[in-house]
């Protein structure tokens, strides 16, 4: 039988698991999220692990870039990412600080690549993210993001916005995170109820007008703008979800 | 007026600045609003392709010069607006806050005189740290002629503060803006320089010069370029192609801008800030204008064939950089990895270099990717040109027999 190792949907969890298997040379066949539904020849196998937090903290002292980039290729939606840093974290332990410069392991440029998209794609939507004032004077903005860029975006506009509340909704992930000015809170949509009431259209109507003006007509380049702003993005994006509108 | 038509009329005629970068600023949050970012972040792309990341207006279109080029010039007969300090603060607060900017570029035209400007912009941008505490990023233009106290009191305000050389040489410019004249410009640019420190334009200083309106040759331009960021430190010189806004009659008339021209002026500015080229090595004298069909570099490169194929496992750093398809962070890759392994051509995949154009003038130990007896100009050339998909189209389109 194919041996499917099951954890919590935790970066810590994962980690307990990938050093517990390391450990023992146990090679899994896959590592799965608790919803994975095994086909005739695996199993899945639970094996109930305690969270070690001090994994975390001797990779963070000892090899904290190649933690982060196991952080992020956690919080990507390739399917097989746990595979991916599962090997990572096998052959961290044999080329230690070396092993970002061993592009030809298959585990080493596939995590590279992946943590660069997941980077890649916050660093788009710390742009493209358009808040809304609802009437208790709360920021609020929807986003839908391919990977689970929600807490990366968070600790931005902790920094960016601290003396605001503010409420970022990720649709794709059913995530908020939601700021008190002094906390960020991350909290599954079940359980929350929100009052979307927003305030007047004046800024936004100002921002598009602004946005209509800026284009350069005789330099028009429609294809160029997508390459940067994907089609995706646009329904959460106030002023090109008005030429969308335009258009048809 | 109401403010939706201020603003409209006051971004439309700060649209031809091309600067919108945002970079390059550490700016931290001081318990106000915003803090700069700093690789700068772009918030949307106008239908131009072009980022929007600052919210780029002039405080006001009314000016006393008469510069030919411009659409804000004294004798064109167009709508006149103009800002309020507190205008310019609520607009840029409210759109911060909401996410759709990372700060302001405040440009102006000229009122009264250019200290009378200046002092109008300081005052603005004073309200905005001060009152409103907001520690976003903000591009300043400086006001040519403006004096050096007022000059200092600016630039300790903004992130960048930049002004522009418009024209590649000052015979070009006597002509086209009689009232501004290049050492007033280049007298701000050195002030700037010799100040610049943390608290002083921490993000450094920028330039735009328009192409295409007068009759300079590419090798004029990047002359001018090459001369301005050993002199100035400046961190960008902006090619803005030329738009036809005014007819005049020492104006060109152009059906189209020249944007592939501006195009291989960025190329050829990337290669004289990051690649270690000169001038010299990319134009000369008997070849005065970027070929149309090849960028820059491949252009180079095929020039100077007999430099070429570079071995990946042992040329250095600036040998791999002269090679198209390897640029700065692929070049950086292939140094820190081969100290492990021979990398072989599957694996400059991996490391980002674009096989399809470094294939020609590359060998991975020893081995050419292609025959050898390929290894000729007119080979390379043909085949680098055919893989460019525009020119592809183009010609598909010169071969149908019912054109239009």
């Amino acid at each position: 039988m194919n041996k499917i190792y099951i954890y919590e949907d935790t970066f810590l969890n994962l980690l307990t698991l990938i050093a517990y298997l390391t450990q023992y040379h146990v090679t899994p066949t896959n590592i799965k999220t608790s919803n994975y539904s095994p086909n005739l020849f695996e199993e899945n196998i639970t094996l109930n692990l305690k969270n070690n937090p001090k994994i975390i903290a001797y990779l963070k002292e000892n090899y904290s870039y190649p933690l982060k980039i196991m952080y992020y290729v956690y919080l990507s939606s390739d399917t097989n990412k746990e595979l991916i840093i599962y090997y990572f974290y096998l052959n961290l332990q044999k080329y230690r600080h070396q092993l970002l410069n061993m592009r030809n392991l298959k585990c080493v440029s596939a995590s590279l690549k992946i943590s660069h998209y997941v980077q890649n794609e916050a660093h788009k939507l710390k742009g493209f993210i358009r808040f809304t004032e609802l009437t208790n004077k709360v920021l609020y903005a929807k986003v839908n993001p391919t990977n689970n860029v929600l807490i990366i975006l968070a600790n931005h506009f902790k920094k960016r916005l601290p003396n605001e509340y503010w409420i970022i909704h990720d649709e794709n992930h059913h995530l908020l995170s939601i700021y008190d000015k002094k906390n960020i809170y991350l909290i599954n949509e079940k359980n929350l109820q929100l009052n979307l009431q927003s305030t007047s259209t004046t800024y936004e109507d100002l921002w598009c007008a602004f946005y209509d003006t800026i284009g350069i007509k005789e330099r028009k380049n429609i294809r160029c703008q997508m390459n940067f702003m994907p089609k995706k993005y646009w329904s959460n994006i106030i002023e090109m979800r008005n030429q969308n509108e335009k258009s048809n | 007026m109401t403010l939706k038509e201020k603003l409209t009329i006051l971004a439309d005629s700060a649209k031809y600045d091309a600067s919108c970068s945002s970079s390059g600023s550490t700016r931290k949050n001081t318990g106000g609003l915003g803090n700069a970012s700093y690789s700068g972040i772009c918030h949307s792309f106008a239908s131009d392709g072009r980022c929007i990341s600052l919210l780029k207006i002039l405080m006001t279109n009314c000016c006393i010069y008469d510069c030919k080029y411009c659409l804000n010039r004294k004798s064109n007969n167009i709508k006149r607006a103009i800002f309020t300090p507190e205008e310019i603060c609520a607009i840029t607060i409210n759109f911060y806050r909401r996410n759709y900017i990372e700060g302001l570029f405040l440009s102006s035209g000229i009122i009264k005189s250019p200290d009378y400007t200046m002092e109008l912009m300081i005052k603005t941008i004073t309200l905005l740290r001060t009152k409103y505490h907001f520690n976003g990023y903000i591009h300043a233009k400086a006001i040519p002629g403006a004096s050096e106290p007022l000059l200092k009191k600016l630039g300790k305000l903004v992130d960048r503060l930049s002004a522009n050389i418009e024209l590649p040489t000052s015979a070009s410019l006597k002509l086209l803006a009689p009232n501004k004249n290049d050492n007033a410009v280049t007298k701000i640019m050195a002030y700037v320089k010799n100040n610049h420190s943390k608290y002083y334009v921490p993000a450094g200083q920028s330039t735009q010069m328009i192409i295409g309106a007068t009759k300079e040759t590419d090798l004029d331009i990047m002359a001018k370029s090459e001369s301005l960021y050993k002199s100035y430190n400046l961190k960008r010189v902006f090619y803005s192609a030329y738009i036809p806004v005014n007819h005049d009659k020492l104006l060109p008339t152009l059906q189209t801008p020249p944007l592939k021209r501006e195009n291989r002026l960025y190329q050829a500015d990337w290669l004289l800030r990051y690649y270690g080229f000169t001038v010299n090595d990319i134009l000369s004298p008997d070849n005065p204008n970027f070929n149309l069909l090849l960028d820059p570099k491949a252009d180079y490169a095929l020039r100077h064939l007999a430099e070429f194929p570079k071995e990946i496992n042992t040329a250095n750093y600036y040998e791999l950089l002269k090679v198209p398809g390897i640029g700065v962070t692929s070049a950086k890759r292939i140094i820190k990895s081969r100290a492990y392994f021979k990398i072989t051509f599957n694996d400059l995949k991996k490391m980002g270099v674009v096989l399809k154009r470094a294939k020609y003038f590359i060998t991975c130990n020893n081995r050419y990717c292609l025959d050898k007896s390929l290894f000729k100009k007119d080979f390379i050339e043909s085949n680098l040109i055919l893989e460019n998909p525009q020119i592809h189209n183009s010609n598909l389109t010169q071969l149908s027999l019912f054109h239009e």
